[in-house]
């Protein structure tokens, strides 16, 4: 009984305020008080009323709450007209700006990644991730960078004391090592996440970056399927005119090799500006062309030393540098302010 | 590799201009780094891949080009009438190990005069980047930036027994190299030795006391092939990187040494103005090397790249780069140039035929594979999800690196062994991070000090520990809140970050998760002494939180309160597995409110676990609904009210009943807490 009358107090309450806020004048603050405090239809005299139909113990709790219902309303009404009297009342302006509330976000560097796991995830590949420290033979060995080769001296690697078998990896791509380990063809996954170059840090270095690899192992896998995916890809992401330029690379992991280059998205990037580059455009410098990534068809040996036969399966890698995208993409011009974590730069993205 | 453009064209009679043939040497691999007009001439610098030693040299990029154009021929100098004699008595070249040393071509030239190279030759080795230095040192530098091969030069009359030796160094053998730094040497070092004493580092640098200088009379030529990993182990060792130890690392032509010599004769011949004829020559090559034959299928490079290209088309692209092409039905069995060390199987010549004919042919088409099972990641929608609700709470995600200071490790506890790297970029990124927390606080104190007064931050990566030797890594999330929550304005009360909106955000997350977060008073380095808590998930330790010790906010000379939080990522994005229905309880609760006077010195913990121990059967839940101190109380007393509420699971509880189970229950709590009703 008493919560049913608590919940009937707390109605009365909230009309009676309600009904408050539209009282204009004088004559209706008295039609107020009738219907609230008038002696016998009076809604706080028929709650007190009803207190007979508690039980005993719960009288004086029930009776409290009305009690303060009471003189709630009476010290409103008494209120009332010197608020309805004076002048200017209160003043009450719609127009008054919003409190601003704080906001946070995504790194810029977090939503990149988001948005090209996205895409590949619409086509149908699997997320894999690996370890940060991974052992030297998933990061080179295994893909076909022996010890002592010079390719090594490309990529400048991290190791940590007591673990000689361990380096920071140096690329996403000993993840492909373990899933391809691990699983048998048709593989179809990216494998997103950090990855670590012993480099000082300057306006295109930082000693740790991101990374999207995409793998793609089955039969009949050919260099055309990668050139189509990575135009499924870049025009979803850069844009649906982007056109693409294959120009060859090496990479140990990969033969034959590509770097890929897009259209400038910006000055080449409408279809009706599509034949010639902006001299003076600001993301390509003029060429008409982003470099953004690598790619190539799998290496026969590195296939093998994953325990995949490469006369029965083929596939294709890609690889790209999401903190090149911030800057190709989003015109962050030094890569260092992707890792200061101002909140000036980070609050204008994610 | 820097290329005089007009010199390459005496070895490819191509009429590009620049832009072209740029376009065309990208179009192959070959990308321009910098183009440089020194003395009128344009000299471009090309980027060069390791698997490609060959591109180190005037030749190599003509061979190219002349691939690429079957209008095109490689026209290398005719070296035909050059005369390299025969071995004479008196001396001798040895190679100790072939392992080390595929090849060691050398011949002796006397009664020189060192004088200046002709004013073209060193105007050619300018716009190379190269230091004329005399006709001698000049023309081996020109025959290795024409050809590739490095050369070595000595003073005769520097070599003591009529011999140079090619082996391993002993330990502790000492030699002054040309740059005058001396160095000790061991087992791991490929010399150039004479009867007595090291001469030169192989294929890296040689020594200075039997360099060629003004004064020398008669030289020993050397034309070499070395074996690769040795001098690159060799020159890094010592820290060398020259031109001769870059080209040796990536594998050199063992074919190429006889005409880098002729090349290098006919050179000096031109300087010193008379034909040069050696007076002593040998050819040490004591396993001539033989190269198996790749079988290519004649449909393969077409089937490989899905790119239209017939059979005669890659035989013919093949041939002009200098592969011998065998006809095997329905393959080739192909053998690799010698100059071509880096060819070795199939998908090797495909990549070749798909450069020549131009990656450009390559028309894009959608693969057809699915993953037959795909696996769909749980984990990743309750991620966004987490950071979404972050971001609307005024958090922003931050990215910082995996290492940090040993101070900042040191903040979250003493490891046992810390994971450091061997090679850090330095002290303030030596180990690898064992808590995110510390590097918020160095986001925190950034943005500070840029004037932001409301600093809440989160971020997402992983710890790093040394388990029993083996590297452990865990994916945390991390957060922080430094300053104001809310700023003041017309309309809303300013309010400070504390630890009670952090505990509530923290809560909220674990409801939107699903997980309920149970804090528990716990001491962890990072947080102040009973201000820190245990943050248990689903029952299990899931992290911490508290307010930061002041030794962790002093590092960065923080002065307000640091908020933090750090958990354990998996364990919030696991979740609690998979839900089934359950149907609720349909009977009315009843409410009952309890308010009372508790010690100061008692925590709200204590009470918690009292209830915990005597709650009645019928006791649903209760939360705490007011907290009072101040006018009206004793000094040491506060004023709490609790909101109890119960029900039974099969029946609708009479009012008696609930007033009897509360105040049994409420007075067994009371007195076992010592609690004044109100």
């Amino acid at each position: 009984m008493i919560d049913e009358l608590r919940k009937e107090i707390e109605e009365a309450r909230r009309s009676f305020v309600h009904e408050l806020e539209g009282v204009p004048s004088p004559e209706t603050l008295a039609a107020l008080r009738e219907r609230f405090l008038g002696r016998k239809k009076g809604r706080v005299s028929l709650l007190l009323a009803r207190l007979r139909e508690c039980a005993a113990a719960e009288r004086p709790l029930a009776g409290q709450a009305v009690n303060e219902l009471k003189a709630f309303v009476e010290e409103a009404l008494a209120a009332a007209p010197a608020r309805a009297a004076a002048p200017a009342g209160e003043w009450r302006d719609p127009s008054l700006p919003p409190s601003r509330l704080p906001a946070g976000g995504e790194h810029l560097i977090a939503a990149i990644q988001r948005r090209i796991e996205d895409i590949f995830l619409q086509l149908g590949y699997e997320i894999a991730r690996g370890p940060e420290v991974e052992l030297e033979d998933y990061n080179f060995t295994k893909l076909n960078i022996p010890a002592h080769h010079p390719a090594r001296d490309e990529q400048d690697t991290f190791f940590l004391e007591g673990h000689d078998e361990m380096v920071l990896r140096t690329h996403t791509s000993p993840m492909q090592v373990r899933y391809m380990l691990e699983h048998r063809p048709p593989l179809k996954i990216i494998s997103p996440g950090k990855a670590f170059r012993k480099d000082d840090p300057d306006a295109t270095h930082s000693p740790c970056f991101h990374q999207v690899e995409a793998l793609l192992v089955d039969r009949g896998v050919r260099f055309s399927h990668l050139k189509g995916t990575l135009e499924a890809f870049c025009r979803s992401f850069y844009g649906p005119d982007i056109v693409l330029r294959f120009r060859p690379g090496y990479f140990p992991f990969t033969e034959p090799s590509a770097e890929v280059d897009i259209s400038c998205f910006l000055c080449r990037g409408r279809q009706d500006r599509a034949a010639t580059p902006d001299p003076a455009c600001r993301v390509c410098k003029g060429s008409g062309w982003l470099e953004i990534l690598g790619s190539g068809m799998v290496h026969p040996q590195v296939l093998r030393n994953c325990g995949i036969d490469p006369e029965e399966y083929s596939g294709f890698a890609l690889g790209m540098g999401i903190e090149r995208v911030a800057m190709v993409k989003y015109g962050v011009p030094d890569l260092r302010l992707l890792y200061e974590n101002d909140l000036r730069l980070l609050g204008q993205f994610g | 590799m820097k290329i005089n453009v007009e010199y390459l064209k005496r070895f490819v009679a191509c009429g590009l201009e620049d832009g072209a043939l740029r376009e065309l040497l990208a179009g192959l691999g070959l990308g321009t780094e910098e183009v440089l007009q020194v003395g009128g001439e344009t000299v471009l610098d090309l980027e060069t891949t390791p698997n490609r030693p060959d591109w180190l040299s005037h030749y190599g990029v003509a061979r190219e080009i002349a691939a690429k154009d079957p209008g095109l021929r490689f026209t290398p100098m005719d070296l035909a009438a050059v005369d390299l004699g025969a071995p004479g008595d008196g001396f001798a070249i040895h190679i100790e190990d072939p392992a080390d040393c595929r090849r060691y071509s050398g011949c002796i030239v006397r009664d020189l005069a060192v004088r200046e190279s002709p004013p073209d030759v060193q105007k050619l080795l300018v716009s190379l980047g190269l230091r004329p230095i005399n006709d001698v040192v000049d023309a081996s530098n020109l025959v290795m930036m024409t050809c590739g091969q490095p050369l070595h030069i000595f003073d005769l009359e520097r070599l003591r027994g009529g011999q140079v030796r090619v082996r391993r160094a002993r330990a502790g053998e000492a030699l002054r190299l040309l740059d005058e730094r001396d160095v000790t040497l061991d087992g791991g070092h490929l010399l150039i030795a004479d009867g007595e004493r090291p001469l030169a580092l192989a294929g890296v640098m040689g020594g200075l006391d039997s360099g060629i200088t003004p004064a020398t009379r008669h030289v020993f030529i050397e034309s070499a092939c070395f074996d690769p990993v040795v001098i690159r182990l060799g020159a890094r060792s010592l820290g060398l990187k020259t031109d001769a130890s870059h080209r040796f690392e990536r594998g050199m032509d063992a074919e190429a040494t006889l005409p880098a010599l002729r090349m290098a004769l006919r050179l000096l011949s031109r300087s010193q103005g008379r034909a040069l004829k050696p007076s002593f020559f040998q050819d040490a090559y004591p396993r001539p090397q033989s190269r198996p034959a790749i079988r290519l299928e004649k449909d393969f490079p077409a089937r490989f790249t899905g790119m239209d290209i017939s059979a005669a088309d890659a035989a013919a692209v093949l041939q002009r780069l200098g592969f011998a092409l065998r006809d095997d039905g329905a393959a080739w069995q192909v053998t690799s140039p010698s100059h071509r060390v880096d060819a070795e199987c199939r998908e090797d010549l495909v990549e070749e035929i798909a450069r020549v004919l131009g990656y450009d042919r390559l028309q894009g088409e959608m693969p057809l594979t699915a993953n037959p099972v795909l696996r769909v990641d749980e984990a990743r929608p309750r991620l966004q999800r987490l950071k979404a609700r972050l971001a609307a709470a005024g958090f922003q995600e931050v990215i910082n690196y995996v290492f940090q200071s040993p101070e900042e490790n040191r903040l979250a506890g003493a490891e046992e062994r810390p994971l450091a790297l061997k090679n850090p970029l330095g002290r303030d990124f030596s180990v690898m991070k064992n808590s995110l927390v510390p590097g918020l606080l160095r986001n925190t104190a950034a943005n500070a000090d840029q004037g932001c007064d409301r600093v809440a931050l989160f971020e997402i990566g992983n710890a790093f520990a040394d388990e029993a030797g083996r590297v452990v890594e865990r994916r945390r999330l991390a957060l922080s809140a430094y300053g104001q929550e809310q700023r003041p304005d017309w309309r809303l009360a300013g309010r400070e970050f504390d630890l009670a909106w952090l505990k509530t955000e923290l809560a909220a997350l674990a409801g939107l998760l699903r997980l309920e977060f149970a804090f528990r008073a716990a001491a962890h380095p990072l947080f102040r002494p009973g201000a820190c808590f245990r943050v248990d998930c689903g029952g299990r330790p899931g992290g911490w939180c508290g307010e930061v010790a002041a030794a962790a906010s002093g590092l960065h000379k923080l002065e307000r309160p640091v908020f933090a939080a750090e958990l354990d990522l998996e364990a919030l994005l696991a979740g609690s597995g998979e839900r089934r229905f359950q149907p609720w309880n349909r009977f009315p609760a009843a409410r009952r409110d309890f308010t009372f006077r508790m010690a100061r010195a008692r925590s709200f913990q204590e009470l918690d676990d009292a209830i915990a121990g005597l709650r009645p059967a019928a006791l649903e839940s209760y939360e705490l609904t007011d907290v009072y101190q101040g006018p009206g109380l004793p000094a040491d007393q506060v004023s709490l009210s609790l909101s109890f509420t119960y029900r039974a699971a099969e029946r609708t509880l009479t009012g008696e009943e609930v007033n009897e189970a509360h105040r049994g229950f409420t007075g067994r709590l009371a007195a076992q807490l010592g609690l004044i009703q109100r």
